[in-house]
Formats: structure tokens, sequence, C-alpha cells
């Protein structure tokens, strides 16, 4: 071990980091990466989780002493017992303590945003090399683990949950009116092939989606989103069924995006693009939709949980922004997917809300703080 | 940006540092300050087979334990990558960093009380000129 040569002093420029003994079967196999972009605080990441790393300073002389064998010759007289010499080649200033945190991937969202899928995209065949470096915001896995501050599995799980689709290497977002698009044509073909619902075959679904113009792979990450797997038919193919809730929380956002309605126009709207068989009810929009009564009416707008911001001070910013008041159930859909490590969701509503019930009986109601 | 933080010592090798932790700061006298390299701090004694210590520095004399750290220390040193120079590519940045656990500790002897003032200088261990007596601030 070269660094640990008395002759050379202090060098190498070791840091002392205290962890958990978990992470070491982690690091010793070579599982664990420091990310961020220089301007950022620093996180360690495992293949699963994210920590902030912290120094934690000491006014103590720390005195690190690497491991030693020899016995120094540096006792150069003979009447000397043969002291063993140990080294210490640093007085460490404290140590960089590891704290599990949520990982940060509002950013995500925002990259993908800057060049989504669109059908332009799909039908420009001609993809040559020079058009492809003027693109930007395209990203591929190993810009996205540049980028942000996140573990693998995490990151993945990010992109899962936008929907991503992984197309020549890039990570994207398919825009809303493709994404509208060929699930309407999914629909479309229900009805037309007088298909079910609930047994659809892989194959013949894109295949047609196909022959109507969607490339294959999007095709198949159309059922990926939109359905859930039966059968994984072991060398047939696959069975999919529609995903009741996905299918009538996507309609019904498509027809709010005209605007704020009248519930009873809503409803009526939403019953007739909803495919037969299928049943919505309202509190499938719980997190997506939110109602206000004015005057005597009650009125339904767009407010999906989606698009709000996933770190809870600014989540709950947002929220008292819209609504200077929440009862519990209305406000519940809007942060149980808030995650902060070693914070429950009771500490949460206490650390970022004012709670306040009128009277024994009445509903509590949150507020700002 | 991502920098691996990797252990070379293989599983189960990695090899055991050792901490001295004392109140204070210990700081060489003034003629010897440009002298650091190799110069003697002081003396660690053991006096019987229990987990007792002794750290002699200059006159003064410290009593103190060994303690099991909760969590174990990672001891980390940085390594500078060379990425190798592309064909015809001006390559600015020359490779990243890597961290490697070179160590891990476990046990630190901690020291905690008050030194005591040794009445005598302690005999030196060694010769004048390797040496050179410290002081304990």
């Amino acid at each position: 071990m070269d660094i640990i040569d008395p002759q050379s002093g202090c060098s190498g420029g070791a840091e002392a980091v205290l962890v958990d003994e978990k992470f070491l079967p982690e690091i010793l196999h070579q599982r664990v990466t420091l990310r961020g972009q220089p301007d950022e605080d620093a996180v360690l990441c495992t293949v699963s989780k994210t920590y902030a790393v912290k120094f934690v300073g000491t006014s103590n002389s720390v005195f690190l002493i690497p491991p030693t064998d020899k016995v120094s010759n540096l006792c150069n007289n003979k009447d000397d017992n043969n002291m063993v010499v140990a080294s210490v080649i640093k007085v460490a200033p404290g140590c960089m303590e590891l704290v599990e945190v949520a990982p940060k991937l509002d950013k995500l969202k925002l990259l993908l945003s800057q060049n989504p899928y669109s059908f332009s995209e799909s039908s420009d065949m001609d993809i040559s090399e020079e058009r492809e470096k003027t693109r930007i915001g395209l990203y591929r896995w190993d810009d996205l683990v540049d980028r942000l501050q996140a573990s693998d599995k995490e990151l993945r799980m990010g992109l899962q949950s936008l929907s991503a689709i992984e197309i020549d290497g890039y990570w994207r977002i398919l825009d809303d009116k493709y994404m509208n698009a060929i699930l309407n044509m999914l629909l479309h073909n229900v009805i037309l092939n007088d298909w079910s619902i609930n047994a659809l075959n892989e194959d013949e679904v894109v295949g047609v989606l196909e022959t109507d113009g969607f490339p294959r792979n999007i095709a198949t990450h159309c059922l990926q989103v939109y359905c859930c797997k039966v059968d994984e038919g072991v060398g047939l193919s696959t069975t999919w069924k529609l995903d009741e809730r996905r299918i009538c929380v996507h309609l019904a956002r498509e027809i709010l995006k005209e605007g704020k309605m009248k519930i009873e126009i809503f409803m009526e709207k939403w019953m007739r693009r909803v495919p037969d068989g299928m049943h919505a009810s309202f509190d499938m929009l719980e997190g997506e939709v939110l109602k206000e009564k004015l005057g005597m009416d009650t009125w339904v707008y767009s407010f999906s949980v989606s698009s709000l911001p996933s770190t809870p001070a600014e989540r709950f910013s947002v929220l008292f922004q819209e609504r200077a008041k929440w009862e519990w159930k209305d406000l519940q859909p809007y942060v149980r997917d808030l995650k902060v490590p070693g914070l429950s969701s009771e500490g949460l509503l206490l650390k970022y809300t004012r709670r306040t019930q009128p009277t024994m009986d009445a509903e509590p109601i949150f507020s700002a703080r | 940006m991502q920098i691996k933080v990797k252990c070379s010592c293989g599983e189960g090798n990695c090899p055991e540092w050792a901490i001295v932790e004392l109140q204070g700061v210990v700081q060489a006298q003034p003629s010897f300050e440009n002298r650091l390299q190799n110069l003697q701090i002081g003396v660690l004694c053991r006096p019987s087979s229990q987990e007792n210590y002794t750290f002699t520095v200059g006159y003064h004399e410290l009593t103190g334990t060994k303690v099991s750290l909760k969590k174990p220390i990672l001891v980390l040193r940085k390594i500078k990558l060379r990425k190798e120079e592309e064909e015809g590519e001006d390559d600015v940045n020359s490779g990243g960093v890597e961290l490697d656990v070179i160590g891990v500790i476990r046990h630190k002897i901690l020291f905690k009380t008050r030194p005591k003032a040794l009445i005598s200088k302690p005999q030196p261990a060694v010769k004048e000129k390797a040496t050179a007596p410290m002081v304990l601030h």
C-alpha cells in the first residue's frame, strides 16, 4: 500500500466516511457511486437507495493510523527495545455521514419533456446523423444517470411512472396528442374487431396498430401502459386486459383539457367515452380531479398529483396555493405518494401543515403553516 | 457526474485501520513546524492486558480506553483516472475520479480525560536527532 509510506507524509488525500456495516458488501461488489452535478451536494447511491452525504466535523484530534507490521528502522539505537512505530497519516477533521433521502427525480420529467416523441417524429423516416446531433433533449440512460441524483432502481421506477419508453437508445416520453391517438386507435379497434377487453392478444393488437401506422415498439408500449398482463403465454402470445382505472382516468383528463365544467356535463361526456364493459366512477379520479362549489353548482377541473413537485415542502406549497384549506379525504390522494425516509405521513403533516378542528365532530382541516 | 466507490481489497480483506482520538490539539514546537514528517508524536502504551491505554506526548500523560465504534468508518482515497486519448479529439477533461476504500475502522482508542503532567521529563526513547518534544494544548 504505497500511500502509507511514512516518507511521503500525509499523502493520498484519505477521507473518512462513517458508514453502516450494511454498506460494506455493496461497496465491495462495486455497486456504490457518488452522483451529482458539480454545483449540487453529492449523494451516495447504492443499487436501490439514495443517501445524502453530510460532513460532521469534530473539535477532537482524530489520528488516522493505517496498519503496519513493520518495526521501524527509525529507532537506530541499539539499546532500544524494538518499538513498533505506527504512522499517523492524517488528522481527520471529521467524518462524512450518510443519511437516506428520497431520490431527486423532478428533474427527470423536465429533461424528458424537452423533446417528447410526437407524430412528426414517428413519420419522419429520414433520421440523418446530422439531424440527430442537432436535436436537443435526447437522453440515454447514462446521460440520465449523469444528471440525476437517484439510484438505478429509483431511476427506473421514475421512468416507469412517467410511462417513458426507450427508442433508439434514448429515453422518451410520448407527447399527449400521440398517446391519446394511439389509445383511441386501440379502443376503436377493440370495437371494430370485437375483441374482448379482458383478453387481448398481444400479437394481434400490435399487428393491427402497426398497420394503422404506429411503430411496433410504441404499440407494445401502449399495451404496457393501458393494460395489465393476464397471461404470460409460454411460446404463445401474451394476453392483456384493459386497465379500467388507467383508461377512465385518461379519458377524464382528455375531456377536462377543455377546462372547468359542471360536474353533470362532465359525467355525461365521460360516460359516453368509456368503453363498453367498463364502469367509471368519480372516486377513480381522486388525485386527478378537484371539485369546486360555485353557487348552486359543482364544477370539476383537472388537478393531477403527477404534475406536482415530489419534494414535500414544494408539494404542500403548491397544494395550499390551489386551496387554502383541505379536508383530509381530499388531501390524502395528493400527499400519500410523498416519501421521506424516516418521516411518517403523520410526521409530514405535522411538519408542513396546520391542523384545525372547529368542533369535536367536525372534520379536521389542514392549512399552511 | 458519477464517482465510483469501490474496494480493491477483495471481500473480507479490507485492512483494519486504527484511530487514536483525543480532545484538543497536538502541536509541534515552533522549531519543528516545517519538519513534521517522521516526527514522533508520542508513545502509546497498554500497561496491562486490559483495554486501558496511556499516551505520552511530551511531558503529558493521557489515559484512555479502546472503544468499539457503533458504525464502522471506511477510509476512502481519491484516485484520479486518466482517460485514454481518443484519436483526433481534443480530450480536455482527462478522466474522472474514483474513490477507493482502503481501510475499515471498527475501534478507536479514545482519550477524554485531562492530561496528567509528568513531574520529570520521560526518558527519550530514541536519540535526540530523531525526536523533538511536543506540547499538548
